[in-house]
């Protein structure tokens, strides 16, 4: 017993007894970028302690760093910088070269200040950046980047928006305010489409909403509708319904008037894939369809509304991504309606559609949502998508 | 906008998207090209193993090859768990004896084959929730810290650790738990240090202060407990006699302390507090040196200097804001209890320092986190704030006269 307490007390000793007094913070780089055109200027400040780590810069072990020591390894610097940033514009790489090297001091010491220029094929619309400055050396790294674009006019001031790289998001996309509105517009409309396309929750809620508009509901029964307009009138009514109700939260939580935390929302978008899935089965929603497709709209508007957010938009254009953004969405949302109406109104009288279509598959949503309904509100991980 | 994210991951939470022109509002000075080759530019920390660093060096590699050899070798063979620990827990201790969150992230990054596994290796395990615990992800270092000691209920380390995330998180009967099962795992010293922590924290701090004394004068304590457990001891004790309203003790024991280690930067913050309130702030200023890399050393020099009106209080202040700027930039919210302090005692503004506090007090539930709350909420003139602070202090009987003081006030407001 003796004897392991004495070794108990050696090994332990790497231990926070306490809570550990941190000085400072921990690693930073500081990477500015200016898009001009086709052309990308900036400066990168990078800790000369962060490049000791990587590159042994204290070449005397004297623990400390001066000036020869930096100035003589200026390549090996700014080839070891280069090898870990890359900037895209539409998919292709805008090569980056290392200018002037100097020194700066911020808040926990001495920077090596890189300028660096890159030149993208042409003008720069939307930058993606891909950070992996010394993330291998420190889990901890993160790379602050401030990005720039002129304002429209001579007179407006520039456009900057910040972001934060640490090591399990070193790729951001970024779509500037300097390209066309149009151009803008467009990437944003593509945006929300493709959040719709690879958002399956909700997929998920529309398909469940729209299975049975091709019937009306007598008592407990499904009955098919007679012809097609009677069932497209009654997805219009959803689908407007639907619309109006999320990009009224989408617009409040963008603008910042409204906010909830993620896990609710998310939660309450599984309950309400839920609560329709399974009203297909045992209806117990209010009749008017469009009155819950209204209600639940609400609450997906917030989810849209997270989306948006990381997207790392200039909130200069605020109004205008919000815009293009559900136009997107409203898009993606008539691609599902065109595919799933026809093929639900055209079958809507075969016996099995009822039982196969609005039965099994409501039953397999209502599965799949009960699924994120458990994962979301219990933090849990349960779920393959 | 500021939505937290959760099903795009963790970092949507730092995406900073408004638009901001600046990192965090720290002013840059222009960048320059020095004029002299042997201009020193920055002081590295000194390395653990290159010269003798009395107490504080009691790191397990302390004797072993550098830090940098070390590293080569484990790039050459980044899945060799031994190696790859052993460097981990050298950082750890630099992390420590250097007070530099830097080297939190470079044991992360030895340890990234067993990272993100939900079951690695139990020595993982214990590094992963103390880099967590350090970055206030109290949760997921219990959970780690949980599954080490199911997985092996002797280990020491597992059990201590527990109980220091137990009890930072304001689950005393959690750690007391975890404290007693030290018991027969490790030097008495240990745990019963570990149960006074507990204990000073639930009314009974005189009962700790005892406790500690007999422990120390066992044989056992002298011979095998380490610097850094006797630094541990010691300062709680100062503390349980600061609480205890024994100014004298306190004041010695402090002192004793540092004796023993006077870089531990824990130790000089307390004694700092303490000066403080004392009425002694002049001491602070002596005690801790103005260029002191520390932020929580800062802070208490900045406090110091504004209440002796000392000529670098502006120094201080713009250094604090400086780096508190820089923190958040980077996402951290790591510094909240210290920037509610700096912004109520530094700074002047009780309302904005009310908010920090009691961001803090949902994470950290400690005697100091209680304190800064009620100082806050009192300056500001909010009793509503204060109600659960309140309330905790009294339902726990958190002793000392200051935040009775604190207590009576918030009440009466």
């Amino acid at each position: 017993m003796m004897r392991r307490a004495i070794l108990t007390l050696a090994t332990i000793a790497w231990l926070c007894f306490t809570p550990l007094a941190q000085a400072h913070k921990a690693s930073d780089s500081y990477l500015s970028l200016k898009v001009e055109g086709a052309k990308v200027t900036g400066q990168w400040d990078i800790a000369l302690r962060d490049l000791d780590l990587v590159l042994e810069l204290d070449r005397n072990a004297d623990s400390v760093i001066d000036w020869s020591e930096v100035r003589s390894r200026h390549a090996e610097i700014a080839a070891y910088a280069m090898q870990n940033l890359d900037l895209q514009s539409r998919g292709s790489a805008c090569p980056i070269t290392i200018g002037d090297q100097l020194i700066d001091t911020h808040s926990d010491g001495a920077y090596a200040v890189l300028k660096l220029a890159a030149t993208c094929r042409e003008n720069v619309e939307a930058l993606t950046v891909n950070y992996r400055l010394l993330f291998e050396a420190d889990a901890q790294h993160r790379g602050l980047l401030k990005l720039e674009t002129p304002g429209k006019g001579s007179s407006d001031s520039p456009h900057v928006v910040s972001a934060v790289f640490p090591a399990d998001h070193g790729t951001q996309s970024f779509t500037l305010a300097s390209g066309s509105t149009l151009a803008q517009l467009g990437t944003y409309i593509a945006d929300g489409v493709k959040h719709i396309a690879i958002g399956f929750d909700h997929i998920l809620f529309l398909v469940a909403l729209l299975l049975p508009a091709v019937f009306t509901r007598e008592g407990r029964r499904w009955v098919p509708v007679v012809d097609f307009r009677t069932a497209l009138w009654s997805v219009l009514k959803l689908v407007t319904a639907f619309t109006i109700a999320h990009s009224i939260t989408l617009s409040l939580a963008s603008l910042d008037v409204v906010r909830l935390p993620s896990r609710l929302v998310e939660s309450l978008i599984a309950a309400s894939v839920l609560a329709t899935a399974l009203d297909n089965i045992w209806p117990f929603l209010p009749r008017k369809r469009w009155l819950v497709a209204f209600a639940f709209g609400l609450i997906h508007g917030f989810g849209f509304a997270s989306v948006l957010a990381d997207l790392n938009l200039p909130s200069s254009s605020l109004v205008l991504s919000l815009l293009g953004f559900n136009i997107g969405v409203e898009i993606g949302q008539l691609i599902l309606v065109a595919i799933v109406v026809p093929l639900a109104y055209v079958s809507r009288s075969s016996t099995a559609y009822p039982r196969f279509a609005l039965q099994t598959g409501s039953v397999v949503i209502a599965a799949v949502s009960l699924g994120w309904l458990l994962e979301r509100s219990l933090n849990l991980q349960l779920m393959p998508f | 906008m500021k939505l937290e994210r959760q099903r795009f991951g963790r970092y949507g939470a730092l995406m900073v998207l408004l638009c901001v022109a600046t990192f965090g509002g720290v002013t840059i000075a222009a960048p320059y090209v020095p004029t002299s080759d042997s201009a020193p530019l920055e002081t590295l920390a000194t390395r653990i193993n290159d010269s003798a660093r009395g107490g504080a060096s009691n790191a397990p590699a302390a004797s072993g090859p550098s830090s940098r050899a070390m590293r080569t070798l484990l790039a050459r063979d980044p899945k060799n768990l031994d190696l790859a620990v052993r460097i981990a827990q050298v950082y750890m201790a630099r992390a420590r004896s250097e007070s530099d969150p830097r080297f939190l992230g470079q044991a992360q990054a030895a340890l990234t084959p067993w990272w993100s596994q939900s079951e690695p290796p139990v020595p993982v395990l214990l590094l992963r929730a103390t880099i967590r615990q350090s970055n206030h992800d109290f949760k997921n270092s219990r959970l780690d810290l949980e599954q080490a000691v199911k997985r092996e209920p002797n280990n020491a380390q597992a059990w201590l650790t527990l109980a220091t995330v137990q009890q930072v998180t304001g689950d005393i009967k959690g750690a007391a738990d975890s404290c007693n099962k030290l018991l027969p795992l490790t030097a008495r010293l240990i745990s019963t240090t570990c149960i006074a922590a507990v204990d000073g924290a639930r009314g009974q701090a005189a009962k700790a202060f005892d406790s500690i004394n007999a422990a120390m004068a066992e044989p056992e304590s002298a011979r095998g407990a380490n610097v850094g457990v006797r630094t541990w001891a010691l300062t709680l004790q100062a503390e349980l006699a600061d609480r205890l309203a024994r100014p004298v003790d306190a004041d010695r024991l402090y002192r004793a302390s540092l004796a023993l280690d006077s870089a531990d930067a824990y130790t000089v913050a307390a004694y700092s507090d303490f000066l403080i309130d004392v009425g002694r702030a002049k001491e602070v200023l002596a005690l801790i040196p103005a260029a002191t890399r520390v932020d929580t050393l800062l802070l208490r020099r900045a406090i110091a200097a504004k209440i002796s009106a000392s000529p670098d209080a502006a120094q201080a202040e713009a250094d604090l804001t400086q780096r508190f700027a820089a923190s958040r930039a980077r996402g951290d919210r790591l510094h909240l209890r210290e920037e509610a302090r700096f912004v109520l005692a530094v700074k002047n503004s009780p309302d904005e320092a009310v908010n920090l506090a009691l961001d803090n007090w949902t994470v950290q539930k400690e005697p100091l986190d209680a304190r800064i709350a009620l100082e806050a909420a009192v300056a500001a003139r909010k009793p509503k704030a204060s109600r659960e602070v309140v309330q905790w202090v009294v339902s726990n009987q958190l002793q000392g006269d200051k935040l009775g003081q604190l207590v009576s006030q918030a009440r009466a407001l």
